[in-house]
């Protein structure tokens, strides 16, 4: 294991030139699974549609992947990328790691080779969820890093299935007859836990050095290792650019997005947010920092801080609930071994 | 920079338009070598048209996984391939049960991407097809010659369903990109999935291909195949198939399935047209090859029957698959009664659609009867193709269109006959309609 000293002089396979936007958490966590896999092993990238690939894959424009400013002479540090349609990451990536793993197997390939796929939770979880827990249920020796921004982004900021209750997107509007999204989002560590993977977690670069530590045990895990990255998303969630970190981290102590961390056998913890909610940051405090969530809370003018609105009272009770609840399953599942 | 010692492994490596290349990254000659032979020598054995496409994929050294998902009828191919692989403790070759052909198909673009030396296959059918079209469509574009996706045909809409040989299937992804090509009896299928990478990997074409055969008609019917030895196999192979000239995932410092803006879009839909165009130049030669090699006809545009040398003819007759063999069979016999002359085409190569040679071949014909197997709302695929490539002679010759065999029915004697006679009718220049139906001997 690196330190996260050493970690940070490391060279990312995700350079400038992306066009997501400034501060977007996934270029956050792109910039610190690069670095993680500047390890000695050659890297292959796989990508369903997603912001990440629109913004970071363009041609003729700068592609933002790559390690080094010329092709590496070290192949260890050469890098190659695979985009295919939204939810064909997994696949991509199974597919890659069976060819190394025949080549080798041949012994017609030295060097080894470690294999990432990224999805947004549209590709993972709505349209590929078959193929997601597929390849997790094949036990395949990848890093499937699913970036969670709760919504389709790439296609304007619609529902998916990953949406927090209540909030409101182009396709759940929040209106004077509906509170915004009325479907409690599926519970996706739980089915790649139960789809046979070998790590899963739930967690952002917004708690770095275990998110270091987690993608570096991920890179060496025995079956397929799920890492499902919260990402706020600037333009879809609405808040100003330089929050990002800010929320990922609230809305993992408020309970919203736990971070969690189950490695098979060995079981897991749920970090940094506390099981009883008298410890926890208020609700309030995370909703308030979002415009999607702006027909529940309002800034108190005279406390500073954020109440919640006038006639939103019985629908925020009912979001606290389903926080408590999303963190006492957390605990639960932290207990499977 | 990093602080951190890091294991080096300095290679080699170039520029090549796709990004660099590090060409001793991967030893094919280990892949080579680990090949265990299905035949050592040429041999004549009896199967079904499944088996035959499972044994020529099989014995390609190049072949090393073979994703699949069943689907009838293709769902023998998969299953001889995991048989054999199950009887052989010496091989490495793997077979890999993806949980739908949408899977297949992006495995398909993984693996050949990884490796574009290596040759990975699947085969499907009817909605299973369909199912891969949304990457089927990436593929088609993608420059992976080394895909080759075989197509048991059989209609397509589950309203109603029907499981039997019906090309409508292949004809209604004909702009998936693919090369596509329709063949007829065990030994066809067999020598074109021999040929069909040889083209497809070629560094002109680099395009994926797809063989086809109707389902149950040929993929579940019997017959005599005669099988070469896996290394004469390989020898001819290896004298088409030249190492990538482009990186692949593996080997490479590269980037797949980038976004392009509408101005770089048409360079890459041109560069993939003209890639497909070259088919046509490419094909012949490979065709030409095999027959020097193993002494059978290999690839070609068509199937010819009963041409004169002056190309001159009452009735030519332009179809496809197995049934144009009942045509074959009762041709003269149709000619002495009618007292004209007729030949036929039976069609392969369906996409890149080789208008030029069509067109040589009909310009002297009176009448062309083009024959549609497949559901279509026009006068049908294949004679939307034939009448496009007629259309650039000043007197080109009428065309009678029909549609017999749909949902892989029987095209029966009486059926060819009541066809030939409505192209007689044509030839006679009396009305027909623009496209009829015909079933067991009359129109429908």
């Amino acid at each position: 294991m690196t330190s996260y000293k050493e970690n940070a002089t490391l060279e990312s396979c995700f350079r400038p030139g992306s066009t997501l936007c400034a501060g977007c958490m996934e270029a956050i966590a792109f910039q610190n699974v690069g670095r993680v896999t500047d390890n000695g092993v050659k890297t292959v990238f796989t990508i369903g549609t997603s912001c990440a690939e629109v913004s970071s894959l363009a041609f003729p424009n700068v592609v933002a992947w790559g390690r080094g400013d010329a092709p590496p002479d070290d192949f260890a540090r050469s890098f190659s990328i695979l985009h295919n349609v939204f939810e064909s990451a997994p696949t991509l990536a199974e597919a890659v790691r069976d060819v190394a793993d025949s080549l080798r197997d041949h012994g017609a390939l030295s060097a080894p080779v470690q294999v990432v796929a990224t999805s947004g939770d549209g590709g993972a979880l709505a349209i590929g969820l078959r193929a997601l827990l597929h390849t997790i249920h094949r036990r395949t020796r990848v890093t499937i890093m699913v970036l969670v921004n709760e919504i389709f982004a790439n296609t304007g900021f619609q529902y998916s299935p990953a949406t927090t209750p209540f909030a409101s997107t182009s396709t759940t509007p929040a209106g004077a007859a509906s509170p915004g999204n009325m479907m409690p989002p599926l519970d996706y560590v739980h089915l790649a836990i139960a789809a046979g993977a070998g790590l899963v977690a739930q967690l952002s670069p917004a708690h770095g050095k275990l998110f270091q530590k987690t993608m570096e045990r991920s890179l060496v895990c025995e079956g397929t290792a799920v890492v499902f990255v919260p990402a706020p998303c600037i333009t879809g969630w609405k808040f100003d650019d330089g929050q990002t970190v800010e929320i990922a981290t609230l809305g993992a102590r408020c309970g919203v997005f736990p971070a969690f961390v189950w490695e098979r056998g060995k079981g897991g913890a749920v970090k940094d947010c506390p099981l009883d909610a008298a410890d926890r940051p208020a609700l309030e405090e995370f909703l308030g920092t979002q415009r999607r969530f702006n027909h529940l809370v309002r800034r108190d003018p005279v406390t500073g801080g954020f109440a919640v609105r006038e006639g939103s009272e019985e629908v925020v009770a009912r979001f606290r609930d389903w926080t408590q609840a999303n963190v006492e399953r957390m605990y639960r599942l932290a207990e499977l071994k | 920079m990093s602080t951190i010692e890091r294991p080096v492994l300095p290679l080699a490596h170039e520029p090549t338009p796709s990004g660099e290349i590090y060409p001793d990254a991967i030893d094919l000659e280990r892949v080579r070598a680990a090949h265990v032979d299905q035949f050592t020598q040429r041999e004549q054995v009896t199967v079904d048209g499944n088996t035959a496409a499972a044994l020529a994929v099989l014995q390609m050294w190049r072949c090393l996984i073979y994703p699949g998902f069943p689907i009838t009828p293709s769902t023998k191919w998969i299953e001889t391939i995991a048989s054999k692989i199950a009887d052989e403790p010496r091989t490495k070759k793997k077979v890999k049960l993806l949980e739908a052909e949408h899977a297949v198909a992006d495995y398909l673009v993984g693996a050949a991407a990884a490796c574009r030396d290596l040759i990975f296959s699947t085969a499907t059918s009817s909605v299973g097809l369909d199912h891969m079209t949304e990457t089927t469509r990436s593929l088609g574009a993608s420059g992976l010659g080394n895909v080759m996706l075989i197509d048991v045909y059989r209609a397509t809409a589950n309203f109603p369903l029907c499981i039997e040989g019906d090309p409508s299937d292949t004809l209604a992804h004909r702009d998936d990109g693919f090369i596509q090509i329709c063949t007829r009896g065990k030994q066809q299928i067999y020598d074109t999935i021999l040929q069909a990478p040889c083209l497809g990997m070629h560094p002109e074409v680099l395009t994926p291909t797809m063989p086809g055969y109707y389902g149950i008609k040929d993929s579940h019917r019997s017959a005599r195949l005669t099988v070469e030895a896996d290394k004469a196999i390989h020898a001819f192979q290896d004298g088409w198939i030249q190492p990538c000239p482009l990186p692949g995932l593996i080997n490479g410092d590269t980037a797949f399935g980038n976004c392009v803006t509408s101005k770089h879009f048409q360079g890459f839909k041109l560069s993939q047209r003209r890639r497909m165009e070259n088919v046509l130049r490419v094909l012949p030669a490979v065709g030409a090859d095999f027959e020097k090699h193993f002494g059978r006809p290999g690839l070609a545009f068509f199937d010819e029957v009963g041409w004169p040398e002056h190309g001159s003819v009452d009735i030519a007759v332009v179809g496809m698959g197995p049934d144009f063999g009942t045509f074959e069979a009762l041709r003269e016999s149709f000619e002495q009664y009618a007292g004209l002359q007729v030949a036929g085409l039976a069609m392969r190569l369906l996409t890149p659609f080789p208008s030029e040679a069509v067109r040589r071949r009909l310009e002297k014909a009176q009448v062309v009867l083009v024959v549609n197997q497949a559901h279509h709302y026009g006068r049908g695929h294949l004679t939307l193709d034939v009448v496009d490539a007629l259309s650039t002679l000043p007197h080109p010759p009428r065309v009678v269109s029909a549609f017999a065999g749909l949902g892989g029915a029987d095209v029966s004697e009486a059926t060819w006959e009541r066809m030939l006679e409505q192209a007689r009718a044509g030839e006679d220049g009396r009305h027909v309609e623009p496209a009829a139906f015909f079933h067991e001997g009359r129109p429908l």
